[in-house]
């Protein structure tokens, strides 16, 4: 194959965790028996709540800080997070919605070789952590991204970042060095 | 002896004498040296017949033992904690590559990784055993001795990733890159285990040669080594007539038996494994396999495209179905970029230029290919494929695929479809709600806050009647622990009430402390005490008028001792008012009122009486009772402290703050006080 750079990649965000505020104090228990979608965890002092369009799933606590999981864009998140304080308003709670703050995105990118991940993992030592014994990825991080890039044989990268953009950019910069230590086609 | 010139006579003939330790002259008798540190062993006779060196061992890490008289017990008292901490990792490092049988310079290694890592502090909040054993392993890895974490975690019993956690966060803060596991390593230590006798080494290099055959195969990476070795080892076993089934391997290996049966079906799966045993000892095979999960994931996704394929085609010959046809064909068009990429990859000669050809021409390719990849597979791999796979579609669409060939296709559309639909229906479902949930999601996106569908959301809360049924329901579940609750409450209650109620303080926030800004370094001082009370025992007012204070407060300065001493013990106590005030007399005045309250009239007389006249103290009826009870401290104070404050109190205040520091006020007599009178 050649080894042009007109082979785009897809990178695949399959979820993006957000945090917002309150700024009220959220009786746990009226959520609960008054939510239709509602998860109570008493013994953790959390309810799970789940919302469809966008389907996102959020963890209350009672200080009113509130996580959203399960979102596959920054906007999406958003958008579920406002429909989420929105719902919370609807129960009676004095909700405003502040300090919203995309805090984790997992992306997944496929590239067109597979990597001989020995070859990788000597050439970008002090990054890269292989250990087979343990996991069968090669754990590269990324310290000024504070990104988290997993490389598989095959080809696949999981990528783990504070938001989408730090993501993309980790993709590009571990492009060049996973073509590096690429399968050679005979 | 040596080249030494006498200094007296200049003379060369110097007698060394060991046993006396000094350097004589022969020619003139001066001693030129004595008591000459020796340098020779010697040995004592001990009781028993028995001979013993004289001296004591010092052990080579330092800290070890200074000749101590009657040692015996406290051993530890005298160690530094570093010290003993470095013992106790040395002792457990030594514990356990004993059981490892690694040699000594392994072992050493290993301390000084210990070393490291104490000195970086990498050891706290990590037990002992997990750091030790990541040590350990970190030395089995840079000298490649055949041991896995796995063998550290079982003789530690402590879970493998938690070690394995351990072991890189070690590695990463050391700097020590480990060089990668070579599966080559465990072959000799597992052929052994699993007792070749003589023909040990003829199959070891058999499994050795298969395992080179599997890396090259691109079956290692990013497989355990272990497992790889059970496979080559198995093979190699049988190659040689050796009957070891796979339940001995594993247990040597220490790998699951699924793990150990799936490398074997990949390496059924690579060109080797055709080869006949006499083939593979000569012939090397030139190409290289994919890793075996790349080629099942391409398969996979190939898979999902004939069923994709598949479906379009029978909604053709079904009218039920069709009302489906504009999904798909979305879903058809959503996949068709990620499809390019993949084959793009897999056309490796590059003979498909054109990927975004029809689509029956992406078809075709594909089942050439089909072909081609099912040539070299076995019917078992397949199906144990298939089962991975979702059961329902994968029925549908693997079954026309095992027979595989394009013709086979087309005949099998006729008496399928009843089948197939079925299957096909679930991910046409699945289809169909995903592209309903997608669009829905950006057409609501430029809604801002107020503007969401209330509508819906209302429908996410419980009308009144229904949050009555649920809140009953819950209460009914919860019964126990609201009672438990209603319970701790009233507890609490009582106790408060009682006032023996501890409150719970709430964690104190660690706020960080405002860093200390002050002109002159003792308002930074005091700001500082202000801050972290060191002592509870510090009267903290009287330091801070260390400095302001004047010569404001009296001074015993009569002669008489004993006086002195009443009139300290009194400013003592009444210091923090007497700083303020410049007068001496009133604030006196004012401590003293308690003592003096029967007389009260007189109260001024007697703060001046005490300060001031010594002969006039007789006459005054308070004042004996003033002497009275500080008699008891009276009578020492002025023997030591009178002594030692002397040069005090030439600079002024500070001997009475630093009294009142020591003692506080309630030195030695308060209580006397209150019984005097």
């Amino acid at each position: 194959m050649d080894a042009d750079s007109d082979v785009a990649l897809d990178i695949l965000i399959t979820n993006v965790v957000c945090v917002f505020r309150t700024r009220c104090h959220l009786n746990l228990r009226k959520i609960a028996l008054e939510g239709a979608n509602v998860i109570y965890k008493r013994d953790v002092g959390k309810v799970l709540m789940k919302l469809r369009k966008p389907r996102i799933t959020a963890t209350i606590w009672s200080s009113g800080k509130i996580i959203c999981t399960g979102a596959t864009s920054e906007e999406e998140a958003k958008f579920g997070a406002r429909r989420l304080a929105r719902s919370l308003q609807k129960l009676g709670f004095q909700v405003i919605f502040t300090d919203f703050k995309v805090v984790n995105v997992l992306a997944v990118c496929n590239m067109p070789f597979e990597i001989r991940l020995p070859e990788f993992t000597k050439n970008n030592r002090p990054h890269a952590s292989y250990e087979p014994e343990l996991h069968p990825a090669v754990c590269y991080r990324i310290k000024s991204l504070r990104a988290t890039l997993q490389i598989f044989s095959t080809g696949s990268i999981t990528v783990t970042g504070p938001n989408v953009k730090a993501v993309a950019t980790a993709v590009e910069q571990i492009y060049p060095f996973v073509f590096e230590s690429r399968k050679e086609i005979l | 002896m040596t080249g030494r010139v006498c200094r007296g006579c200049g003379g060369t003939d110097i007698e060394l004498d060991a046993a006396r330790g000094d350097a004589v002259c022969t020619g003139c008798g001066s001693v030129l040296e004595d008591n000459i540190i020796v340098s020779e062993v010697q040995f004592v006779e001990s009781s028993g017949g028995g001979s013993a060196a004289v001296g004591q061992f010092v052990s080579l890490d330092g800290a070890g033992k200074t000749p101590t008289l009657g040692g015996g017990f406290h051993v530890n008292l005298g160690k530094e904690s570093r010290a003993q901490t470095l013992q106790n990792g040395r002792r457990h490092i030594h514990h356990l590559g004993n059981q490892l049988q690694l040699n000594q310079h392994c072992l050493d290694t290993a301390f000084n990784f210990f070393k490291m890592a104490v000195s970086k502090h990498l050891t706290r909040g990590r037990r002992m055993a997990h750091v030790t054993a990541a040590c350990l392993y970190l030395v089995c890895r840079t000298e490649g001795t055949p041991h896995m974490l796995l063998d550290l975690s079982d003789l530690l019993q402590v879970n493998v990733y938690v070690l394995g956690k351990t072991f890189l966060l070690l590695a990463r803060e050391l700097c020590i890159n480990a060089p990668a596991i070579d599966p080559c390593l465990y072959i000799p230590r597992f052929a052994h285990l699993l007792e070749f006798g003589e023909k040990n080494h003829e199959v070891s290099m058999t499994a050795l040669r298969l395992l080179q055959r599997m890396k090259r195969d691109w079956m290692h990476t990013g497989r355990r080594p272990s497992g790889l070795c059970g496979a080559a080892l198995l093979v190699a076993a049988r190659m040689h007539d050796f009957r070891r089934t796979v339940k001995e391997v594993i247990s040597v290996v220490k790998v699951c038996e699924s793990t150990l049966r799936k490398r074997l079906t990949e390496f059924e799966d690579t060109p080797t494994s055709q080869l006949t045993i006499d083939e593979f000892m000569k012939i090397d095979l030139e190409e290289e396999c994919d890793p075996p999960s790349y080629t099942a994931g391409q398969r996979k996704l190939r898979m999902k495209q004939l069923e994709q394929v598949l479906s379009k085609q029978l909604e053709e010959v079904e009218g039920e179905i069709s009302t489906y046809q504009d999904a798909i064909e979305i879903e058809l068009e959503n996949s068709r970029p990620k499809a390019k990429g993949a084959l793009a990859s897999l056309t490796k000669d590059g003979s498909v230029e054109d990927t975004t050809s029809s689509l029956l021409g992406e078809e075709d390719t594909e089942d050439e290919e089909l072909e081609a990849a099912a040539s070299h597979l076995n019917k078992d791999f397949y199906r144990e494929l298939l089962g991975s796979n979702t059961p329902g579609s994968s029925e549908a669409a693997g079954g026309p695929e095992v027979g595989s060939r394009p013709p086979a296709l087309e005949s099998l559309l006729g008496p399928l479809p009843t089948a197939a639909s079925l299957g096909i229906s679930d991910s046409i479902r699945e289809c169909i709600s995903s592209q309903s949930r997608d669009p829905d999601t950006s057409g609501d996106g430029e809604l801002d806050l107020s503007g969401i569908d209330d509508l819906e959301i209302d429908r996410y809360i419980l009308n009144e009647s229904e949050a009555r049924v649920k809140a009953e329901l819950w209460m009914k579940e919860n019964a126990e622990y609201l009672r438990e609750q209603r319970e701790k409450e009233a507890r609490i209650a009582k106790e408060k009430e009682l006032g023996i109620y501890k409150e719970h303080k709430p964690k104190k926030s660690c706020k960080r402390r405002e860093p200390i800004q002050a002109s002159t370094a003792g308002e930074a001082i005091e700001k500082m005490l202000e801050q972290k009370k060191i002592s509870s025992k510090i009267n903290y007012s009287v330091l801070r008028d260390l400095n302001s204070m004047g010569s404001a407060s009296p001074r015993g300065e009569d002669s008489r001792p004993e006086d002195r001493a009443s009139a300290r013990k009194l400013s003592r106590r009444r210091t923090p008012a007497s700083r303020n005030g410049a007068d001496p007399v009133t604030s006196l005045g004012k401590r003293l009122r308690p003592l003096v309250s029967t007389q009260p009239a007189k109260k001024a007389a007697v703060g001046e009486a005490l300060l001031q006249s010594p002969p006039a103290l007789g006459a005054e009826p308070v004042r004996p009772a003033a002497v009275l009870v500080e008699s008891g401290p009276v009578s020492y104070h002025p023997d030591e402290e009178a002594d030692e404050e002397d040069p005090d109190e030439e600079d002024g205040e500070p001997c009475v703050s630093a009294l009142q520091m020591m003692g506080g006020s309630d030195y030695g007599c308060d209580g006397d006080d209150d019984e005097g009178y």
